[in-house]
């Protein structure tokens, strides 16, 4: 379903992304782990072309979703980001109501009525698993939450535009433990309608939430498998050195 | 080490100490600033209507007992010749003034050092039934058939709604601040209306559109800009705006309200777009993102995200082009053309508030009405910007979701 053929990636001189081919399929969670600087952070923003807001950076092969090349001209990157989602590092809700934000993205795609968004708002803070926190707050502002529910109420906003891919990018990183929890389980229910793709540092975290792992290092990646055959018993002697903390 | 460690305390303590002087000292002087403004303004209202020293005289069967400024001026001006018009009798209003008396009295017959002039000044007055003298206080006429007009003090309503200035005229001066007034906010609003539209529209090019390199380029530039001196800025629109204005709008004289706006906009844009243009910078990248990866369009990201949240930046920035615009002195005085009328439209000249204090404050006798009059237009203008900055205030803060 998402299908990366031959990517080379270059930020000015720098060639940060090399020669990477990957095919993840529907409905499953992706991890990419590594360390500080492997790309695969870079990695994950070619799915929804993030990258293409940075001057000075370069591309060569290709990156198919649903069998189409993203980066086609006759493309509308507006339209494939309304399809890839993308939850970041650190929780960064909109300085609004926690409803608009939610609605931000059928707002600007014009997508329904107002009776429309009332219900898909609803749906998707249920379906982010914070509509019981906030449905008496909804136009409060969403700096009122706690980190953990602003990250959620970012998870409930991409949801809202029904994308069919989530990206996320260290979703758990600044957040305290029981939130990270429920997190991670949050991820294990969009499994069933979404396909995640999601980086992380936390390799307990990826044990615990992908199916399948890529690691990442200088550039390149270096394995790519079943998450369990790569935890239990990698095939290269970095990723066994990676896993095990040896470095990184 | 403990004796360090003491230094460093009592270190410490002093930079403490210095800090709470400078915030107390500057908190005072501010209020000093302000309490002197307004007690300076406020004493015009215990001034007398009629020229300090000076006062009108009529004969006693005159039924008039008081005069209006404006009435007084008419009758000085020969626009009123007539008492009927005032209520009086039906005859000719026959001014008189302290210089006619030594046309007819020689000298000698007033004494060595005029004390015979107030017997003199009362024998005239006596015998004129339709005569208003305006004499000296010093010198006030003495006899039985003399009647001095009640003199008021200047009264608020005349000021604020008055609709002349005329501050030397004698003998009475008029300060109606409204043409003034009307003036400045004419000028500085139309000021605005060019200059917002535009700075912000240049702040949003730098910030979102621009490349490293044009904004490498532009800012410093439109920087540079705010620094220029306010009288070169004066120049400038004196030699180029003026003579433009007047060509291209086919007008009598270049020098109108419009050009000052111009020139106002001119001035105000840079630091506008300089502060607003930090505002929008200042909005996080995440921020950004988030709304692009949810498919909004650039333009979209811009006017629902960028600019709400740079929101309280921006209208500092608003605010501080008002400032200038409303506080500017010298180059409006350069090219408004400084008649202090009413102001009918923007093609006529006009003369602003800060002009009319710079014009004439240093003529102005100082704790003389007219001195007075210019420190209550300082306060005016204090007013002015008090009530822009606390509205600025609260528009920042009206439905910002922002915690920091």
């Amino acid at each position: 379903m998402i299908e990366a053929k031959n990517i080379n990636f270059y930020y000015g001189d720098f060639h940060a992304l090399k020669n990477i081919s990957i095919a993840i399929k529907p409905n499953t969670v992706t991890a990419f782990i590594g360390p500080s600087g492997c790309g695969k952070s870079t990695f994950l923003r070619l799915f929804n072309r993030m990258n293409d807001l940075i001057e000075n950076t370069r591309l060569n092969g290709e990156c198919l979703i649903e069998g189409k090349n993203i980066y086609d001209k006759s493309v509308d990157i507006d339209a494939l980001r309304k399809r890839v989602g993308m939850v970041f590092q650190k929780p960064n809700p909109f300085p609004k109501s926690i409803f608009e934000n939610v609605a931000y993205g059928l707002r600007v795609n014009d997508m329904g009525n107002k009776q429309f968004i009332q219900q898909r708002v609803e749906e998707s803070l249920k379906g982010a698993a914070l509509w019981d926190e906030v449905k008496d707050k909804l136009h409060k502002s969403a700096y009122e939450l706690s980190g953990g529910q602003q990250q959620r109420l970012c998870i409930a906003r991409a949801l809202a535009v029904a994308p069919s891919v989530i990206l996320m990018d260290e979703p758990a990183s600044a957040l305290d433990p029981i939130s990270t929890s429920k997190i991670e389980e949050l991820i294990h229910e969009l499994k069933q309608q979404y396909t995640i793709v999601i980086v992380t540092h936390n390799m307990q975290q990826a044990a615990r939430v992908s199916d399948n792992t890529g690691f990442f290092m200088h550039g390149e990646l270096v394995e790519y498998s079943d998450t369990k055959k790569m935890f239990l018993n990698p095939d290269k002697e970095s990723t066994q050195n990676y896993i095990t903390g040896r470095f990184g | 080490m403990q004796k360090r460690k003491i230094i460093r305390r009592i270190l410490d303590n002093i930079t403490e100490k210095l800090l709470t002087i400078s915030g107390a000292v500057t908190g005072i002087a501010i209020l000093f600033i302000t309490f002197f403004l307004f007690t300076e303004g406020a004493a015009l209202f215990q001034s007398p209507q009629v020229e300090h020293g000076y006062a009108l005289y009529v004969n006693s069967s005159n039924p008039v007992n008081n005069l209006q400024p404006e009435e007084t001026k008419a009758i000085f001006d020969a626009e009123i010749t007539n008492w009927n018009t005032l209520g009086g009798k039906n005859s000719e209003i026959k001014i008189f003034r302290i210089d006619d008396a030594f046309q007819i009295y020689p000298e000698s017959e007033l004494g060595e050092n005029y004390e015979l002039l107030p017997a003199k000044l009362g024998e005239i007055i006596s015998k004129e039934e339709n005569i208003l003298a305006f004499l000296p206080t010093q010198y006030a006429p003495q006899g039985a058939a003399v009647k001095a007009l009640a003199g008021k003090n200047i009264q608020p309503k005349e000021y604020f709604l008055g609709k002349e200035w005329l501050p030397t005229a004698t003998p009475v001066p008029l300060f109606g601040v409204l043409p003034l007034v009307l003036g400045t906010l004419l000028v500085s609003i139309v000021a605005l209306l060019i200059a917002l539209p535009l700075g912000l529209g240049v702040a949003i090019y730098l910030s979102e559109m621009a490349s490293d390199k044009q904004r490498r380029l532009l800012k410093p530039v439109i920087e540079l800009l705010a620094g220029i001196p306010s009288v070169v800025y004066g120049f400038f629109g004196l030699v180029v705006l003026v003579p433009i204005v007047q060509k291209t709008l086919n007008l009598p004289v270049g020098e109108t309200a419009f050009t000052g706006s111009l020139l106002l906009a001119i001035m105000a844009l840079p630091t506008i777009i300089s502060v607003a243009e930090d505002a929008l910078r200042n909005t996080p990248r995440t921020m950004r993102e988030a709304s692009l990866a949810l498919g909004a369009t650039q333009w979209q990201t811009i006017y629902r995200v960028v600019i709400p949240y740079a929101k309280s930046g921006i209208s500092a920035a608003v605010v501080l082009g008002i400032g200038r615009a409303i506080g500017e002195t010298m180059a409006v005085m350069m090219v408004t053309g400084n008649a202090a009328v009413m102001p009918h439209s923007l093609m006529e000249s006009v003369r602003t508030i800060p002009a009319t204090i710079a014009a004439e404050l240093g003529e102005a006798p100082a704790g003389g009405a007219h001195y007075q009059a210019l420190f209550l237009l300082g306060c005016i203008l204090f007013v002015f910007t008090m009530i822009i900055s606390i509205s600025a205030e609260i528009i920042s803060k009206k439905k910002n979701y922002k915690t920091h």
